[in-house]
Order: structure tokens, then C-alpha cells, then sequence
């Protein structure tokens, strides 16, 4: 064990990092209630620099507490082998904590410049209850070494989607950061988020223009941005607009219906309703009542509703 | 695909094809290509090996059932087809081809053990003979773009042809016909040509053969007694469709009987959610995603049905302007879309298989 300056340990995640997205917050709490309980382990190189093995956030904590030393477990690169590094990083990290997704890539991309393909997808993926597939492994990989660290940290607190994360990644960098930004501005659930994405890769794609282009064209960044509203209004504006776009005849089919019904002015407590997209051949009607007596005040009322025979394929009906 | 082998680059063996003398014949035929001996069990590719990996060749035993009904769903009317599985994937390179999905077994994939096999599948027909069995070798694969080099039809037509209750549809997006040529059967014997119109054909369908190459080798099979089928499956929404589909329907005049065409399939094009992004990865410039897509009762994403509505019954009036009799049904849709398409609905399965196993006893007997 030696003392160790903090100001001599690597800043910068090393070869054994496998930290990112993490708040400091329960850390600096401990630290300053009970101390540190766990020395650091380093590795010293040859020319004298030491990386983190273990401890990379509790060095972090204590830097921002002040300390200027710290008690270290130091071993010279003669005692322990990169791989030998990288696998007590892995198992300590393992033991304690749950890795997030770019965590994950992390582990993986480290492990695939020491270890065989194989031997990854056999013994480590499902370590990290992941699938066995080279797919998945190649997703995580590039996950953390492409995407830029403002999409990470959304990836790795959980805001953004790992299958949203998957679909950036196959834009260019500037398209991804034009996507990303209204991401992260609007509040979206995954399936949003997803539908975004398609939308608008959609879009651009019939309309033969970047999605740069798209998401800067006027009528949406005033709908992203819009003012008098709040974010989830935002966020329902701007999916609609773009659901509208996107799936026109739809649009136009479930407006004629909602119109069509509503003409009907039917008893209060009754309903029709279209399945999802019109795929199935009925549609649902729905009376709500008390008692037998109001049941037959609303048929009766429903039966002389005018109107009726206007019910049918809303895209057959004159607009 | 105008050439008669498929420009492969490699054959890999499985451990269990091994000493196989489907093998060893097929391996005869590619003397110029290196082999490599593999375990059991195939390596997976990620979808950038998709193209490479249809330079593949991979032999091996197939261990689940060669014989199986069409995966239909009870939201829709499915024809009550079955499929024999003689390999899967295929040298064509179509973009909407739902095969991509299963991405992580890329290969060219040849079961060799099917002779080994067929005993019994041909034991399982005749023991239903009550039963008309409407099968086909071109759900995963395209059952002629390899038969150079597979010689299934050498095995499968003589052994079809001799049954009863039986047809074997070949359906294909290639003019490879030769060996269906020489063989001396006719009897329950339907090739079968998928059809889009020329701007699909020739931008979506790649490497499979012109659209008036198949309609000519179709004329060539007609011309040689064979009963011909058709498949307007996918439809595809795109700009100038409806001159797009006139032009085929125009060719098939042109080059093709009517009175000797059992069926003609239609199927609007529908994927599976997660087709998409490799479609979009693998054919950037497709058009096939443009369309109005929405979930479907069975999960996949199909067109907007007033769009289907009007894609079928298009075809509709304009096959039956050309002939009345074509055996026309669709592929995967409602009894309502049938009604307000076709004019009528078999109204569940059992209706449809009904319908076309009626169409088999009239071109067959």
C-alpha cells in the first residue's frame, strides 16, 4: 500500500474504466461520513503512470472533496497483465454493481482488444445478460465507441433508448445531433422516441431531403420549441404533425370518422370507436347505463339518431 | 439471374454433410470453388454479411420438419399451402425480401439430407389421400435460382408427378427452366413466376432475372405443357404503380395463355417490424418503405387498407379484363378486403384451401 498523490493518477478513463453516467453524489456522502473503506488498485506503467484498475470513482469523489493523497494499492505492469487488469476491473465492477448500457460497451470493447470472439460471446455477454450474438456484440461496441458522450450519458441514465441509441447510430454524426437535440427536448417515452425516428427518417427519405433539412424547417422548430406550452404538449404536437405527414391518408380517414361521430350527437355515455387503423371490418359501439330503463331510453335514442347511415369506410365518404 | 450457376465464392460443408452423397454430387458440380469443412452449427453474421454470405454456399443436414404448413395467422385468410423446406435464402438480392430478417444465418443454405427424407414426407401424402397437398420449394428459397446446382427438380418432379393428390408448385424470379424442361412430366407440375411491375422489377428485384425474360421462359414453359401460376405478391405502392402493373398485365398478354394459368396470387406488400431497419441499411435507395404502413392485425406492418382496397381491385378489373378464369386470391388478407376486392370471400382458410385445391382438380383431375 503506498500514498499516493491524486494529482499523479490518470484522470482520463484508462484501459480498465468502466464507469460513465454515474452520479457522485452516495459516494461523496460515505466519504464524508466514514471515510474511504476500499483502497484504490493502479497499475504503474514503466515510464511511470498509473491507471486505474479499481476505484476510478472513488478517486473522482475524493478529488472533489479535496483530498490531495489517498491510500493505494499500487502494482508495477511487471505483476499484472493488461487482460489481468481489465478482468479484476470487470468482476469487481460486476460484484457491486449494475453496468449500464454504455458501460456494457465498454467492458466489451476493452475485451475484445485482449480477448477472441468467441471467447466474448461464450463467457462475458452472458455475464452481462446479454444475448450471445455477435450482433448485439458489435451494437455495444460501436455504442461506445461512436456515439458522442452528451448521447451516451442520455443512453446511460436511461433517458434515451438503447434501440432509439441503436438507430442513431446509423446516421451521420450531424444528422444524429440534429435528431438527438430535439430527443432530449421533448419528453418521450420509447415507443416515442422510436416512432420519432422512424417518422422522420421516413419523411426525409419520400421527400428526398435530409433530416437536417426536416427538422429545420420552420413549422417544426416552432412546434419544438413552442412557446404558451408545456413539454408534453410539445411533445404530442410535434408527433402528431409528424404522424400527420407521414401516414396522410390515415390522418385524413380518422379525422372524416371523428367528424362523421361526432355529427352523430349521440346520448351522453355512448361511444363508437374504430379499431386500431380501420384494420378490422367492424367498428365498437359502447353504451354505458345504470339500469335496464336507461339501457332502453339510449337504444331507442340511438335508433332514431339521424345520421346513422353516414357510418362506413371513412375514406369512401365525401370530404 | 440470367446465368446458370449463381456467381459463389466458397461452399462450406457441415461436420453432418460430410460423406453426404447429395454433397459430394453437389461438390462435383463446383470443382473450381474451395471448400471448407465447419462443425455443427453455423457461424452467425451480423447484417453487413448479408450480401457475402449469399456467395455462400452451405450444405448441411436439416434436423426440424421439411414439411410444413404456410406460418398463417387467424387475423387473416391464409391458402393452406405447404412449404418444403429444401434450403433457405437465396442468390437473388430482392430488398423487400423478408429472409433478410433472419440475418444472422446468411448463407446460401442446402439441406442435403432431403433425398434421405422424402420417403417419408411422400409417405405422409399418401397416407391422406383423401387430402390434396398443395406444395412448393419457394417460400425460403427461389425453388429454380440454384437447381443447377441442387438438381431438386431432378429429384422432386418425377416423385410429385406420380401422385394424385399432389401438386408441386416451382415458383421462381429466374428464367433457370432447363432442367424443368427435360424432365418428361407435366402431371402436377406448376411453375410459377413472382410478377411486379418493370420499376420494381428493375430496381428492387436485384438479380433476379427481366420481367420479360421470366414472362418469356414462362412462355416457354407454357409452350411445353407445363400449367403455369403467378404471383403479384408483393404489391408495391410507388409512384406510377397502376401504369407499372398495366405494363405486366400487357406482357402477360403478350407472351402467355390464360386458359392454362391455375392461379394468380395477390399480396400487398407487408413486413415484419423489424425488416425495416435492415432494409433500409441494405437498400438505401428503396422505395418499398414509402407507403402509408400500419400495424396489422397479426403484428406486421401493412398498407392502409383503402390503399390495399385499392391496389387489389385494380389488379382485379384489370386481370379479368384479360380473362375471367385466372384463379385469382390473395395472399394473407381479410374476408372483408376479399369481399370489397374480389367480389367474394372464401371466408376463413378452410374456404381458400377449398377453393384452390377445386382449381388443382381442374387442371389435373
Amino acid at each position: 500500500m503506498q500514498e499516493i498523490r491524486l494529482q499523479d493518477i490518470e484522470d482520463r478513463p484508462g484501459p480498465y474504466c468502466m464507469s460513465f453516467g454515474y452520479g457522485l453524489e452516495p459516494l461523496i456522502r460515505s466519504i464524508k461520513a466514514v471515510g474511504l473503506m476500499n483502497s484504490p488498485l493502479l497499475r504503474e506503467n514503466l515510464g511511470g503512470a498509473l491507471h486505474v484498475i479499481a476505484g476510478y470513482r472513488r478517486i473522482h469523489a475524493l478529488k472533489s472533496l479535496g483530498y490531495q493523497e489517498v491510500l493505494c494499492r499500487v502494482l508495477p505492469e511487471s505483476q499484472i497483465t493488461p487482460l489481468e487488469g481489465l478482468l479484476f476491473s470487470f468482476y469487481d465492477n460486476l460484484a457491486t454493481r449494475k453496468l449500464n448500457d454504455v458501460e456494457k460497451g465498454m467492458v466489451l470493447r476493452r475485451l475484445s482488444q485482449c480477448l477472441p470472439e468467441d471467447q466474448i460471446l461464450e463467457e462475458y455477454m452472458p455475464l452481462l445478460n446479454l444475448p450471445s450474438h455477435r450482433t448485439t456484440l458489435f451494437l455495444y461496441i460501436e455504442l461506445e465507441a461512436r456515439l458522442e458522450d452528451e448521447i451516451k450519458l442520455d443512453l446511460a441514465r436511461g433517458n434515451l433508448a438503447l434501440r432509439a441509441a441503436r438507430m442513431l447510430l446509423e446516421m451521420d454524426s450531424r444528422t444524429r445531433w440534429s435528431v438527438f437535440r430535439i430527443l432530449s427536448n421533448l419528453t418521450l417515452n420509447v415507443n416515442q422516441q422510436l416512432q420519432f425516428i422512424d417518422y422522420v427518417v421516413d419523411i426525409a427519405k419520400i421527400e428526398k431531403k435530409g433530416v437536417t433539412e426536416l427538422l429545420h424547417e420552420p413549422v417544426l422548430v416552432e412546434l419544438c420549441t413552442g412557446e404558451g406550452i408545456n413539454r408534453p404538449q410539445r411533445t404530442k404536437a410535434v408527433l402528431n404533425f409528424l404522424r400527420s405527414r407521414r401516414l396522410p391518408t390515415l390522418k385524413e380517414a380518422e379525422r372524416r370518422f371523428h367528424e362523421t361521430v361526432n355529427r352523430l350527437k349521440l346520448p351522453q355515455g355512448v361511444s363508437i370507436s374504430a379499431s386500431p387503423f380501420f384494420e378490422a371490418s367492424q367498428y365498437r359501439l359502447q353504451v354505458l347505463f345504470e339500469n335496464g330503463e336507461e339501457l332502453r331510453r339510449k337504444i331507442v335514442r340511438l335508433a332514431e339518431t339521424e345520421g346513422l347511415l353516414a357510418l362506413g369506410d371513412p375514406w369512401r365518404e365525401k370530404a | 439471374m440470367t446465368g446458370k450457376i449463381p456467381p459463389l465464392k466458397e461452399v462450406i460443408v457441415e461436420k453432418g454433410a460430410q460423406g453426404d452423397a447429395f454433397a459430394r454430387s453437389i461438390l462435383d458440380r463446383l470443382t473450381w470453388l474451395p471448400v471448407r469443412r465447419a462443425p455443427s452449427g453455423e457461424t452467425e453474421l451480423d447484417v453487413n454479411g448479408l450480401g457475402a454470405g449469399k456467395k455462400i454456399l452451405y450444405l448441411l443436414p436439416y434436423r426440424g420438419q421439411f414439411l410444413k404448413p404456410c406460418p398463417g395467422t387467424k387475423e387473416y385468410i391464409c391458402c393452406g399451402y405447404q412449404i418444403l423446406n429444401v434450403g433457405t435464402n437465396c442468390p437473388l438480392d430482392c430488398s423487400y425480401c423478408i429472409l433478410q430478417a433472419y440475418f444472422n444465418l446468411p448463407y446460401l443454405r442446402i439441406f442435403v439430407n432431403l433425398e434421405e427424407e422424402i420417403g417419408h414426407i411422400l409417405n405422409r401424402i399418401d397416407a391422406h389421400p383423401e387430402k390434396i397437398f398443395r406444395i412448393g420449394t419457394g417460400e425460403f428459397t427461389d425453388s429454380l435460382a440454384l437447381d443447377e446446382i441442387t438438381r431438386w427438380t431432378d429429384l422432386l418432379i418425377p416423385l410429385f408427378s406420380a401422385r394424385k393428390n399432389v401438386i408441386l408448385e416451382l415458383k421462381t424470379k429466374t428464367d433457370q427452366i432447363e432442367r424443368v424442361l427435360d424432365s418428361n412430366y407435366r402431371k402436377r407440375i406448376v411453375v410459377s413466376w413472382s410478377l411486379n411491375s418493370p420499376y420494381i422489377a428493375a430496381h428492387e428485384e436485384h438479380k433476379a432475372a427481366g420481367l420479360r425474360a421470366r414472362l418469356q421462359a414462362a412462355r416457354q414453359c407454357q409452350s411445353e405443357g407445363f400449367v403455369l401460376g403467378f404471383h403479384f405478391d408483393p404489391l408495391i405502392f410507388h409512384r406510377g404503380w397502376r401504369d407499372g402493373y398495366l405494363r405486366t398485365l400487357e406482357l402477360m398478354d403478350k407472351y402467355l395463355d390464360p386458359k392454362r394459368i391455375i392461379w394468380i396470387s395477390l399480396g400487398a406488400f407487408r413486413y415484419m417490424p423489424a425488416l425495416k431497419w435492415v432494409i433500409r441499411k441494405r437498400h438505401p435507395a428503396t422505395c418499398v418503405l414509402d407507403g402509408e404502413f400500419v400495424a396489422g392485425l397479426d403484428g406486421k406492418m401493412r398498407y392502409f387498407k383503402p390503399i390495399r382496397l385499392e391496389m387489389y381491385a385494380f389488379m382485379k378489373e384489370n386481370l379479368d379484363k384479360w380473362n375471367h378464369d385466372l384463379g385469382l386470391y390473395l395472399c394473407m388478407e381479410s374476408d372483408e378486403v376479399w369481399r370489397k376486392t374480389l367480389g367474394w370471400s372464401p371466408n376463413n382458410t378452410e374456404g381458400c384451401r377449398r377453393y384452390l385445391d377445386g382449381r388443382v382438380l381442374r387442371f389435373f383431375g
